[in-house]
C-alpha cells in the first residue's frame, strides 16, 4: 500500500518536474493542479463522531481537505452506527475519521466486498483498549483487585447510591455495541447474584461526569471505558483482567439474535480504520492516499487530546493546534505543495 | 467576526475549577441534601411496581370515567394501557411515571408558594420572571452534566433537571390566577373584615384554582417531555428504551417507547383537563347564586 502510494506520487512529481522543463506555462499550472487538486466537485461531508479524538481527527482532515487539496468539505455530525448505515446505504458522509468497525463488523465487511465501502487505512496505528477500569488509588488500597473475580468479590467497595448494599458497575451509553457486551458479561459473571448492579449513565457525557466525579472525589469506581480517549489520559485507571479474548463468545455476545449463554472474554481490541465511500478514492485519488497516510498512534492521540482538554478547547481548535504544532508528523502525510497551503492558511 | 477584546480561558477555567471544588468539597452535603427527594421517588416507584397492572387500569379508568361522565375518554384510556402493556413497556411506564409524579409534587410544594408570593409583591415579580425565563430556555445539557457531577449519575440529577423544566408554568400561572381575582371580590373580602390569611385561602386560592390547575396540567406534560432527556443521565424508563432505539437505529424501540410516553401524556393531560372543568363549572354556580 505505502510503497504504491509512494510510487505514484514519485509519478506525479515527474509529470509536474517535466512539464515544468517544457516551459510550458500553462500546460504546468493545469499539470500541478492536477497533482494536487481534490479530484472531486462533490461536497466530501466528514463524520465527526461524538467522542472527541473522532471529532478532532475530523476537523484535521477537513481543514487539510479544504485549505490544501481545495475540496469541498464538510463536518457533519455522526456516531458508529448511524454514520456506517448510512456510508452503506447512500455512500454518506464520504470519510469516517475513526471507525471502530469491530461493532459493525458484519455489515462493513459485506459492504467492502460489494464495493460501497472501503478501509483506506488504520486510524489509531497501534490499536485501541477497551474494557473496565478502575482508578488506580482504589486498586493501591486494595492490590488483589487485579482480576474481574477479585473485583465482583467486592460489591462494597463501589456501592450503589440507589440500592443500599449492592455494587454498581458503570455501562455503556444505549444503543451502543458496548452496551450489550457489558450487559452480557454482567450475565456471565453472574454479577446480579453476586449483589451487583449494573448501571447504564445514559449517554457519553454522563458516563464521564460520573467517572470525573468518582475521580475528584478519591471515591472508588467499577466502569467500563474505551481508549485512546482524554479520560483515559486524564484519569490515571487501570484495566482489570477480563481473562483472555474469546472472538467467538465476543461475537455471540454482541448479536442481539444469539441464543447461546452469555460466556466470559475480555474485548477484542477493536481495528479503528479510516473508512470512506467507495467513490472517494475513485474520483479523489489525492485525498485517498493522503488519508492512507494519515494514522496515529495512542500516545500523538492521548497528546492531542490532553491538549484540548487542559485549554478547555473544540474540536476546531484543537485540530488547529495539532497542525501548528506537529508540523512534521502532518506534512508527511501530503505532498509538499499542499502542505504549503496549509502552513500559510495557518500564519 | 466580533473581535476578541478579553481573553476568556481564564474565566471559563474558572468556572470549571469552581465546580471541582464543589464536587470535591461539597459533594456529599449536596447529595444528603438531595437524599429525602431520592427516598420519595424511591418509594412512588416502588408503590406502581408493586400494583398490579389490572389495578392500575382499573384506578386511571374510574378516574376518568368520574371526572368525565362519560364512556369515550375512560375507553380510550383502558385500550391505550392496555396496548402499552402488549409492547411489554409496562415496567419503563411504571418508572417514568414515577419520575414524573414525583416531579410534579416537588414542584406543586415549591411552585405554588412562589407563585402566591410573586402576586403579592412587585419587588419579587420582577426578580422571579427573569429567572423563569432562563429555567425555561437554558438547554438543559448545560446543567445536566455539572448536576451529574455533584450528586452522581440516576434518579437525582434527572428529577432535579425535570423540576427546573417543569415548575415555571405553574408558578407563572398561580400567579396570574392570584392576580386576576375579582378586585370587586376582594373588596368585599376586606369589608367583611377576613384576615389575610383567610382571604388568600378561602377566596383567592378558591377562585384561582382552575388557572392553578391548569399550571399543574402543564407541569405535568413538561416532566413528560423531559423522559427522553432525563434517561440521558441514567434515570432509565421509557426515555431510555427511546435512546436505545436511536442507538441502534431499531426505528420500532424507539416509535413504541414514543408512543408509550405519549399514551401516558394523555392520561395525565385528559384526566386534569376533565378535572380543571369540572371544577370551573362548580365555581360559575356558585357564583350564579
Amino acid at each position: 500500500m505505502f510503497h504504491k502510494s509512494g510510487s505514484v506520487a514519485a509519478a506525479m512529481s515527474a509529470v509536474v518536474f517535466a512539464a515544468g522543463m517544457a516551459a510550458a506555462i500553462p500546460t504546468s499550472a493545469s499539470a500541478q493542479d492536477a497533482a494536487t487538486s481534490c479530484g472531486t466537485d462533490r461536497t466530501i461531508d466528514i463524520a465527526e463522531m461524538t467522542w472527541p479524538s473522532a471529532a478532532a481527527l475530523a476537523h484535521i482532515h477537513a481543514i487539510i481537505l479544504e485549505r490544501g487539496f481545495g475540496c469541498t468539505a464538510e463536518i457533519v455530525a455522526g456516531d458508529t452506527v448511524p454514520t456506517s448505515a448510512s456510508m452503506l446505504s447512500r455512500g454518506k458522509p464520504a470519510i469516517a475519521p475513526e471507525l471502530w468497525t469491530s461493532s459493525i463488523e458484519e455489515a462493513w465487511k459485506k459492504g467492502i466486498a460489494d464495493g460501497v465501502v472501503v478501509e483506506i487505512g488504520d486510524a489509531i496505528t497501534d490499536g485501541t483498549v477497551e474494557g473496565w477500569f478502575i482508578p488506580r488509588y482504589t486498586q493501591e488500597a486494595n492490590p488483589d483487585l487485579t482480576t474481574a473475580e477479585a473485583v465482583i468479590a467486592r460489591p462494597d467497595l463501589f456501592p450503589d447510591p440507589e440500592a443500599s448494599g449492592k455494587g454498581r458497575l458503570y455501562s455503556c451509553p444505549p444503543g451502543w455495541t458496548c452496551e450489550l457486551s457489558t450487559s452480557a458479561l454482567y450475565e456471565a459473571f453472574d454479577m446480579e447474584e453476586k449483589n451487583w448492579n449494573i448501571f447504564s449513565p445514559g449517554s457519553g457525557g454522563a458516563l464521564d461526569a460520573s467517572i470525573a466525579r468518582a475521580f475528584t472525589r478519591e471515591e472508588p469506581i467499577l466502569f467500563y471505558y474505551w481508549g485512546p480517549t482524554s479520560i483515559l489520559g486524564k484519569y490515571d485507571a487501570v484495566q482489570i483482567e477480563l481473562g483472555e479474548v474469546k472472538p467467538e463468545v465476543y461475537a455471540c455476545n454482541t448479536d442481539k439474535d444469539c441464543r447461546d449463554e452469555p460466556g466470559i472474554t475480555a474485548y477484542p481490541s477493536s481495528p479503528a480504520v479510516i473508512g470512506a465511500a467507495a467513490w472517494l478514492p475513485e474520483e479523489a485519488p489525492a485525498v485517498a492516499e493522503y488519508l492512507a497516510k494519515a494514522g496515529l498512534s495512542n500516545a500523538q492521540i492521548s497528546k492531542l487530546l490532553v491538549y484540548g482538554d487542559e485549554n478547555n478547547a473544540d474540536a476546531t481548535e484543537t485540530a488547529m493546534n495539532f497542525l501548528r504544532t506537529e508540523q512534521e508528523l502532518w506534512t508527511s502525510w501530503v505532498p509538499q505543495d499542499v502542505a504549503e497551503k496549509v502552513l500559510a492558511s495557518l500564519n | 467576526m466580533f473581535p476578541e477584546l478579553i481573553n476568556t480561558r481564564p474565566l471559563r477555567r474558572a468556572v470549571d475549577d469552581g465546580l471541582t471544588w464543589v464536587v470535591r468539597n461539597w459533594g456529599s452535603e449536596l447529595e444528603a441534601a438531595a437524599h429525602p427527594l431520592l427516598v420519595l421517588l424511591n418509594w412512588i416507584e416502588q408503590l406502581l411496581l408493586a400494583t398490579p397492572w389490572w389495578l392500575f387500569i382499573a384506578v386511571f379508568v374510574g378516574l376518568a370515567a368520574l371526572a368525565t361522565r362519560n364512556w369515550k375518554l375512560p375507553l380510550i384510556i383502558f385500550v391505550a394501557l392496555v396496548g402499552m402493556g402488549l409492547m411489554e413497556l409496562w415496567r419503563d411506564a411504571m418508572i417514568t411515571t414515577a419520575l414524573m409524579i414525583t416531579a410534579t409534587l416537588t414542584a406543586i410544594a415549591i411552585s405554588i408558594p412562589v407563585g402566591v408570593w410573586m402576586s403579592r409583591s412587585q419587588r419579587v415579580r420582577q426578580f422571579v420572571t427573569p429567572v423563569l425565563d432562563l429555567m425555561q430556555t437554558m438547554p438543559s445539557f448545560v446543567y445536566l452534566i455539572p448536576t451529574v457531577m455533584i450528586f452522581g449519575p440516576g434518579k437525582i440529577p434527572a428529577l432535579l433537571a425535570t423540576i427546573i423544566y417543569a415548575s415555571p408554568p405553574l408558578v407563572r400561572l398561580t400567579d396570574l390566577g392570584l392576580r386576576n381575582v375579582d378586585p370587586a371580590v376582594m373588596e368585599a373580602t376586606r369589608a367583611f373584615g377576613a384576615s389575610p390569611s383567610q382571604r388568600l385561602f378561602g377566596v383567592q386560592i378558591p377562585l384561582a384554582l382552575p388557572t392553578i390547575l391548569a399550571g399543574i396540567n402543564q407541569t405535568t406534560m413538561m416532566a413528560l417531555a423531559m423522559v427522553v432527556i432525563a434517561s440521558m443521565i441514567g434515570a432509565g424508563g421509557l426515555g431510555y428504551q427511546v435512546l436505545q432505539g436511536i442507538g441502534r437505529l431499531e426505528v420500532s424501540r424507539g416509535l413504541f417507547a414514543g408512543l408509550g410516553i405519549v399514551v401516558l401524556a394523555i392520561i395525565f393531560d385528559r384526566i386534569t383537563q376533565a378535572y380543571g372543568r369540572r371544577l370551573q363549572g362548580r365555581i360559575g354556580v356558585g357564583e350564579a347564586h
